[in-house]
């Protein structure tokens, strides 16, 4: 029996040339990496690719670990518009689908639609560049999360800003206002868009809601003042006219507003919310007086 | 050394076949042809790219079944079994043991994968009623998997030899889905600004298995032949890392208390 296992001994590699085999494996297969690498790298297409870009597909595969994977694909977001940033690319041709893909995945994920909304709206360099397809996604956000307001907030910035679409933005901030745990200050926002669209109208009636409804003192004085500003708004445009209408009668412009009061245009001098008469500058339009409380800046 | 090697080779073969796991040939058949039916059926213009994608993947995924499966109980089961002990009574070293229920296993997989590879050649010809030349293409990715096939084995063999036969499945089947994200894993540990971090992501990078890059069967279904660079540093890798796992395997089972 000592014999055998001797001639078995033998026979057998030693243990250490098995170490030895290990080892030189290892380190031969890690050079084979090393150098298979750099000639991939080389052969490389360079722009990243996204295999799958249904959401709904990943979410089969998922087994039903969606919210995981929407973590893991969010953090891919950040990684691929980070990366992209550093290298001073002008193009995020993933970042739409793959924030379409994570939310997709979970349509609660909030910080997916709000700071992919930004990367998606902010123009190259800072970020994608459309607009457009930021305003999708938040709409998407809104239908899956529908009691969330600021994403009617980053809607409206997105038109305000991006768009330069004043009537939507004041619209997206109107609604949003109106969604529960809205802040107060989504109104005036709505408010004050609303006037830089046209919309002087809609932002009286914002403003006069935010004077009724909100307690504190500071935003109802403020309220009052653009309130005092709409309406010395609307009394110039009135008066405005009404030069108009002298003109034709009287076949010269009016020197002043007692003019237009002598001629029985006018049945008195218009006062401005803060009790000033107003005068017509030398354009021959109507304007605040330098005396006047109101600040038509607050329009602007 | 060889004779002896060979004979538990054989052997090994011979026990997979008796187990049945070659029945696997069936359901593959069975799958495929299923498949190619339904999709010719129902897609337009892609219905060949479906069948070898579909055909690659069922040849992978039935083989990694096995080598997962079968490989973690190779030496389990013979210490079970206590038919180790008659095995090592005779003039066999240890080391021969590894090596021959390795190629055992290899063996198998070889074989499964030719009547695989045929089969799906049939229902390619079935498909279009020809060969083209770059039909020869996905036979690289075939070779890949095999790749993969060796590399699988050898991990389930070093486990079979530490760890009860689900141990073994589940490290093994976690180091196949790891080795599947070893870029990912690298690309994340370099972004964390951290320098131990990134040294350690790196290190596993080149110590794990990688099988991602023996996996060439989207671009086979596009016709692409892969780069010679490639056949060339996949074969060494898998051969050299192969060496590593049996190597390891034998170090271990060598050590190890039978009785």
């Amino acid at each position: 029996m000592m014999e055998t296992h001797k001639t078995l001994d033998s026979r057998l590699p030693r243990r250490g040339a098995w170490w030895l085999a290990l080892a030189l494996a290892l380190a031969a297969q890690i050079s084979v990496r090393w150098v298979s690498d750099s000639w991939a790298d080389k052969n490389a297409e360079g722009a990243p690719e996204l295999y799958i870009r249904s959401g709904n597909a990943l979410k089969a595969l998922s087994l039903g670990y969606t919210g995981l994977l929407a973590d893991i694909y969010w953090t891919r977001v950040v990684q691929y518009f980070g990366s992209e940033s550093l290298a001073h690319s002008r193009r995020f041709d993933l970042l739409g689908p793959l924030l379409f893909m994570t939310t997709d995945l979970d349509p609660h994920l909030i910080v997916a639609y709000r700071f992919g909304a930004i990367f998606l709206a902010e123009k190259p360099p800072a970020g994608a560049g459309e607009p457009r397809l930021s305003l999708q996604l938040l709409q998407r956000g809104i239908v899956q999360n529908p009691d969330y307001w600021r994403f009617w907030q980053d809607l409206g910035f997105i038109y305000y800003w991006d768009l330069k679409d004043y009537p939507s933005a004041a619209r997206a901030f109107k609604a949003g206002s109106e969604r529960p745990g809205a802040q107060y200050w989504m109104k005036a926002l709505a408010a004050s868009v609303a006037v830089k669209g046209g919309e002087l109208r809609t932002s009286q009636i914002l403003w006069s809601q935010i004077y009724q409804h909100v307690q504190n003192d500071t935003i109802r004085k403020s309220a009052l003042a653009h309130l005092a500003a709409l309406k010395a708004r609307q009394d110039m445009d009135t008066i405005d006219n009404l030069v108009a209408a002298y003109e034709t009668k009287e076949k010269h412009a009016p020197a002043s507003i007692r003019d237009m009061v002598a001629a029985g245009i006018l049945r008195g001098i218009p006062q401005d919310p803060s009790g000033v008469p107003y005068i017509l500058g030398p354009d021959g339009h109507a304007q605040l007086s330098p005396r006047s409380g109101v600040n038509l800046r607050l329009l602007e | 050394m060889i004779r002896r090697t060979l004979a538990i080779t054989v052997h090994t073969f011979k026990e997979c076949v008796r187990d049945k796991v070659l029945y696997n040939l069936i359901v593959f058949a069975l799958f495929l042809i299923g498949a190619a039916i339904v999709f010719g059926r129902i897609s337009v213009g892609i219905q060949k790219i479906i069948l070898v994608n579909l055909g690659l993947s069922s040849i992978s995924i039935f083989g990694l079944l096995m080598a997962i499966f079968i490989g973690i109980s190779l030496v389990w089961k013979e210490i079970e079994r206590k038919t180790l002990y008659n095995v090592l009574s005779k003039p066999v070293s240890r080391a021969e043991f590894i090596l021959g229920k390795y190629f055992g296993l290899f063996l198998t997989l070889l074989v499964n994968t030719a009547i695989m590879t045929a089969g799906f050649y049939l229902a390619l010809w079935i498909e279009n009623r020809r060969f083209e030349f770059a039909d020869l293409a996905p036979l690289e990715a075939v070779y890949f998997i095999l790749l993969q096939f060796a590399i699988i084995v050898g991990l389930a063999l070093l486990f079979s030899c530490i760890a009860t036969p689900v141990l073994s499945g589940v490290f093994t089947v976690s180091l196949f889905v790891i080795g599947n994200f070893l870029d990912d894993i690298r690309w994340s540990g370099a972004h964390t600004g951290s320098v131990a971090l990134s040294k350690f992501t790196l290190a596993l990078y080149y110590l794990l298995p990688d099988v991602r890059r023996l996996n060439f069967i989207s671009e086979a279904a596009h016709g692409s032949w892969a780069p010679r660079y490639l056949l060339v540093s996949n074969s060494l890798y898998a051969l050299l890392y192969v060496t590593v796992l049996v190597s390891a395997s034998v170090l271990i089972f060598e050590e190890r208390e039978l009785l």
